[in-house]
């Protein structure tokens, strides 16, 4: 047995880690995942939607789960995230990674233990807040992130000026004295122990098929589509709306009390009222969470052969036992083959539910196409090695039986090469797969030569990142 | 133990260990009856009594954690600040380190921040322990003078060959990602073609800004790569020089052909790209081949098997008993003595009915042929029992002639020494004593269509082929004899012409004699048109065909004998053991009557058949 003693330094060969307190920070639509590299958890995972409040003084930000859960009046919830995949709002992501770094991670800063107040006799107290007021405000001065370099992530199809204005919120606005930005296909590989291989990136607002070579990016292969987790969403309100009668959504906020009642009937429950009702921003995430508990209950993929729609499977699939599911105020129902229906659209265009507001999705936006369109973008020797390690990540995959089908579709536009696919069995391990692997680069005592150090980044400016960060 | 009591063997102490060594036997004895059962209580224990159950239900044994050692005071860890060697710019970062144990630590709380600060601050560790991961590639280097006298290319530039070079060791050598990210822009470099403009171009025209750029394949970056590198290499290291390894480099480097990667490359996407259908084919095709491969496994395996059961000792009980009871000194004490009895006994009946058992005993000793040990051993046997008057005590397991014709069994009077080949055989009765004999027994031979070199020589081959090759020396020899009689008959007949003419009877005679030729002429190619089928017959069974003709008996007659024989030799060689060694020669014997019959009645016949039959 080899139990590490927590008094003897760990072998210098050992692992080959060095851990500098570097910080992780893997920013995505959905969440924001913040930790030292070393650990095997994020510990700090905060969403990436934000409450703004407008007011005459301008406006008033609510990050973290507790703020922006609690209906409050004008209080619109938004993300800063772009649609197409790269960050938009770079003032809010800047103020929100800060707190996802600081809520939980580096914390304020400790002062000198005999100024900090705690040690002042009550008799000076005057004194004592006068000397702890100075103190705040140099310490507000101090940028948070002045002990720890930072290693972000970044999408495979991030644009150079997304880069560089990532490096200097690092630099400038929390003064980290190294930094490296590294894309999520190749860290996720990382963390499945693979250095190539292509990566299935299932996330809220897109999904990516990234190709990966030795640790770097083939960008001519990289894929996105729009077709992820929201889309999923979308075609389950759809569902919602289409089926008879309309199946209600209602969020937890606005239920006071509920009642049991019977399958299908309508629900009956008190409501909560309030004097100025919020927003519809946030009535729309609050129904997203809502989706979100369905999508992780009820939703089920089509596992194969064939797609839904093809000869007997709708049949099959009707025969199979459904799935209860209750709504917050009460209303429930026994899900069949609409079950199927809300994620078959990621397979199979022709299967999405349609209406005005979400058109039909393109074709080479499915999932196997964007695997046959990254494939064919890398050289040719390299795709039979890229198809042995497909890794899986995304918390969209752990909808239930997505891995058989994508299996099934995978081995059915390459039948001759022998694909396998790497999906981790532990849900952290498959939502946070890009930070786990940042965790470990970042703690490898032979990465720290690769970080830009704040030395550099003044003598060579924000460009640096271009060169380096490959 | 053993060493002391040997120490005290030799200082001649007083056995000293012995009364150790008995107490411990003691206290063992005592220790053994009352075994304790662990991980139960004591007073659970006790409820056992005298006997433990057989089957005690043991706790897993509480594994408590070695006793931590006091060690003094917790060690203290600091934030040790470090300068990875690696790193060009001495970025400090800090690591937790063990605090370095310094001499007489301060017992000062009081001072403990400030020691702290003391401590750390100063001391930047200077850490080498991954300046072995920073590795860069060799690039082969060029100077511009180089660049102008061997590696200009129409199709590159130099800026865009630098820019090649450069992306190659960024990447080191990956050639898929280096294909990736390649994205040469002559717009780019703009301003370096406008310094050059006068002198070339074409250069300008090429890094014109509104000129697309190339796409080039990775077949196009590595071609031009490996070309200037075998230029290169071949520049700084002349042919003649390069050791073994530098040469298979460059005849690498500078074999490189780009279509035929290009056409590989094709291939296997083609390969990678095909349907479900064709995958399937193959698969089925490949099962397919496995399965013929190993039915023809199996069948090879059954035939090894069948062919080592042929050659192996027949499985024999008693053998195999006998040889497992061989393996002590007395058995095989007992296995000689008897085997030397046997021999005594086998010396008294050669003594007695003299020489064949002599040589049973040695064909005795060289049956090494398994298949036929028994039968071989019991035809010796028989012989010797024959010899000894059945005073020998094996039983004896006589054959019946077709069951010895079917196991192929033959027993030999003589044995030559050595092994030969039957082929051998063959061939030394294709030669007579005379080169001209030879060849003509060899033309006889290939008119009868026997090959010159006969696939299976056994024994029974070998026997047909002797009597055929004595059939065809007879007819030889009846030919000569007829040539020289005919030969005589001309010179008879001429004498008696001229006699003729001399007694002026020569209209009649002449006529005669005219009349003889002709008729002798056209027998001659008349015979050799039925030679064949004459041929044919002869040498397998009776001429049959014959019968119509006159020689039809003596032929006959003789054929019959010469099967007769031959079968009769057979059934002689199995049935009478002994008397073996007499048939060959009777069978030569009746051989050569037979030719002489034969002979004879050609004779008597005349020419016509005589002829026919010289010729075969």
């Amino acid at each position: 047995m080899n139990n590490l003693n927590s008094s003897a330094t760990p072998a210098a060969g050992e692992y080959a880690g060095d851990e500098v307190s570097a910080i992780v920070l893997d920013p995505g639509y959905s969440s924001v995942r913040a930790g030292f590299a070393g650990e095997d958890v994020p510990k700090s995972v905060c969403p990436s939607w934000y409450g703004q409040i407008d007011s005459d003084s301008g406006p008033q930000y609510l990050f973290g789960e507790n703020a922006i859960y609690r209906p409050a009046p004008n209080l619109q919830i938004k993300n800063y995230w772009g649609a197409d995949g790269v960050v938009e709002d770079w003032d809010t992501a800047a103020k929100l990674w800060e707190y996802a770094i600081t809520s939980r991670l580096t914390g304020t800063r400790a002062s000198d233990p005999s100024k900090n107040g705690l040690n002042d006799d009550p008799k000076e107290n005057g004194n004592g807040e006068a000397m702890d007021v100075n103190m705040e405000t140099i310490e507000n001065q101090e940028k948070p992130l002045e002990e720890s370099p930072l290693l972000m992530t970044e999408p495979g199809w991030n644009p150079t000026k997304a880069r560089e204005k990532a490096i200097e919120i690092a630099m400038e606005e929390w003064g980290t004295p190294a930094f490296y930005l590294q894309k999520t296909g190749v860290l996720a590989a990382f963390a499945s122990g693979k250095a190539s291989g292509i990566i299935i990136d299932v996330g809220a607002s897109h999904t990516s098929v990234t190709p990966v070579l030795d640790g770097m990016v083939l960008k001519k292969g990289v894929q996105k589509s729009p077709l992820a987790g929201n889309f999923v969403s979308n075609q389950i309100r759809l569902g919602f709306k289409r089926s008879q009668p309309e199946i209600p959504l209602t969020p937890h906020y606005l239920v006071k009390s509920k009642t049991q009642v019977d399958a299908g009937s309508p629900a009956q429950a008190v409501y909560r009222t309030f004097d100025t009702p919020p927003t519809d921003s946030f009535r729309y995430y609050q129904e997203e969470r809502v989706l979100t508990e369905y999508k992780e209950s009820v939703v089920e993929v089509w596992p194969g052969p064939g797609r839904l729609s093809n000869g007997t499977n709708e049949e099959i699939a009707k025969s199979m036992p459904g799935r209860p599911f209750e709504m917050p105020d009460g209303w429930n129902q026994v899900f069949g083959v609409d079950r199927f229906k809300a994620a078959e659209g990621l397979f199979d265009a022709n299967a999405a539910l349609t209406d005005d507001a979400n058109p039909r999705p393109k074709d080479e936006h499915t999932l196997p196409r964007l695997v046959q369109a990254a494939v064919q973008h890398v050289d040719a020797d390299q795709r039979p090695i890229l198809l042995q390690n497909i890794v899986v990540t995304g918390a969209s995959t752990l909808l239930y039986k997505f891995g058989d089908r994508l299996n099934y579709e995978i081995n059915n536009i390459y039948p001759s090469t022998r694909n396998k696919l790497i999906a981790p069995g532990p849900v952290v391990e498959r939502k946070y797969a890009a930070w786990i692997g940042g965790s470990i680069l970042a703690s490898l005592g032979s990465f720290h030569q690769l970080w830009i150090s704040k030395k550099e980044y003044e003598e060579q400016g924000a460009n640096i990142v271009e060169k380096r960060c490959r | 133990m053993a060493s002391g009591r040997d120490v005290r063997d030799m200082l001649g102490l007083p056995m000293g260990g012995d009364v150790q060594k008995g107490a411990v036997q003691k206290r063992a004895k005592v220790a053994a009856p009352v075994r304790r059962i662990q991980g139960v209580a004591r007073e659970v224990a006790a409820l056992y009594g005298e006997r433990p159950p057989p089957v005690a239900v043991y706790e897993a044994k509480k594994a408590y954690r070695a006793k931590r050692q006091n060690q003094g005071p917790a060690k203290k860890w600091v934030q040790q600040p470090f300068i990875n060697q690696a790193r060009t710019d001495g970025l400090v970062l800090k690591h937790w380190r063990r605090k370095p144990t310094t001499a007489p630590a301060v017992q000062d709380g009081e001072d403990v921040p400030m020691e702290e600060g003391d401590n750390t601050e100063p001391q930047v560790e200077i850490n080498g322990d991954y300046l072995k991961y920073k590795i860069e590639v060799d690039i082969p280097t060029f100077s511009d003078e180089e660049y102008e006298a061997h590696l200009r290319s129409d199709d590159w530039s130099r800026e865009e060959t630098d820019y090649l070079f450069q992306v190659v060791k960024d990447y080191s050598y990956r050639w898929a990602v280096i294909w990736d990210r390649y994205d040469y822009q002559p717009a780019h470099k703009s301003h370096l073609p406008q310094q050059t403009a006068n002198s070339e171009a074409s250069q300008a025209l090429a890094a014109l800004p509104f000129a697309p750029p190339k796409q080039r394949t990775l077949e196009d970056l590595k071609a031009r790569f490996y070309q200037i590198s075998a230029k290169l290499m071949k520049l700084r290291i002349p042919e003649m020089q390069m050791d073994a390894e530098q040469y298979a480099t460059y005849e690498m480097l500078s074999t490189f052909n780009p279509e035929l990667e290009g056409n590989r490359k094709l291939l296997a996407a083609a390969l990678m790209n095909r349907s479900m259908d064709e995958v399937k084919e193959e698969e089925f095709l490949l099962a397919e081949l496995q399965r013929i491969n190993m039915a023809a496994h199996r069948l090879d395996a059954e035939r090894a098997e069948l062919r080592a059961r042929l050659e192996a000792p027949a499985s024999n009980q008693q053998v195999s008993a006998g040889m497992s009871s061989f393996t002590s000194s007395q058995a095989l004490q007992a296995l000689f003595q008897q085997l030397f009895q046997q021999d005594r006994s086998k010396k008294r009946a050669s003594g007695g009915s003299g020489g064949p058992s002599r040589i049973s005993l040695t064909t005795n000793d060289l049956i090494q042929t398994p298949s036929s040990a028994n039968a071989q051993m019991s035809a010796a046997a028989r012989r010797q029992s024959m010899a000894t008057n059945q005073s020998v005590q094996t039983p004896i397991r006589t054959l019946s002639p077709q069951q010895e014709y079917r196991y192929n069994v033959s027993t030999h009077d003589r044995l030559t020494s050595g092994v030969t080949f039957g082929s051998d055989k063959l061939l030394k009765m294709r030669q007579a004593k005379s080169n001209v004999q030879t060849q003509k027994i060899a033309t006889a031979l290939a008119e009868l269509g026997v090959p010159e070199v006969i696939s299976l020589p056994t024994s029974k081959v070998s026997d047909v082929f002797e009597q055929l090759i004595g059939k065809v020396s007879k007819l030889l020899d009846v030919r000569k004899v007829r040539e020289k009689e005919e030969g005589e008959c001309r010179v008879l007949e001429q004498m008696k012409e001229r006699r003729n003419s001399e007694a002026q009877n020569g209209h009649v005679s002449m006529s005669n004699g005219t009349s003889v030729e002709p008729q002798a002429k056209q027998e001659i190619p008349d015979s050799q048109e039925q030679t064949p089928g004459v041929d044919a017959e002869g040498e397998a069974d009776d001429d049959d065909n014959n019968g119509a003709d006159g020689v039809a008996d003596a032929d006959g007659d003789g054929d019959g004998e010469v099967e007769a024989d031959a079968e009769g030799e057979e059934d002689d060689e199995d049935a009478e053991g002994e008397e073996d060694s007499r048939v060959p020669s009777e069978t030569v014997s009746r051989a050569a009557s037979v030719g002489h019959k034969r002979s004879a009645s050609v004779l008597s016949q005349g020419s016509n058949k005589d002829s026919k039959r010289a010729r075969k």
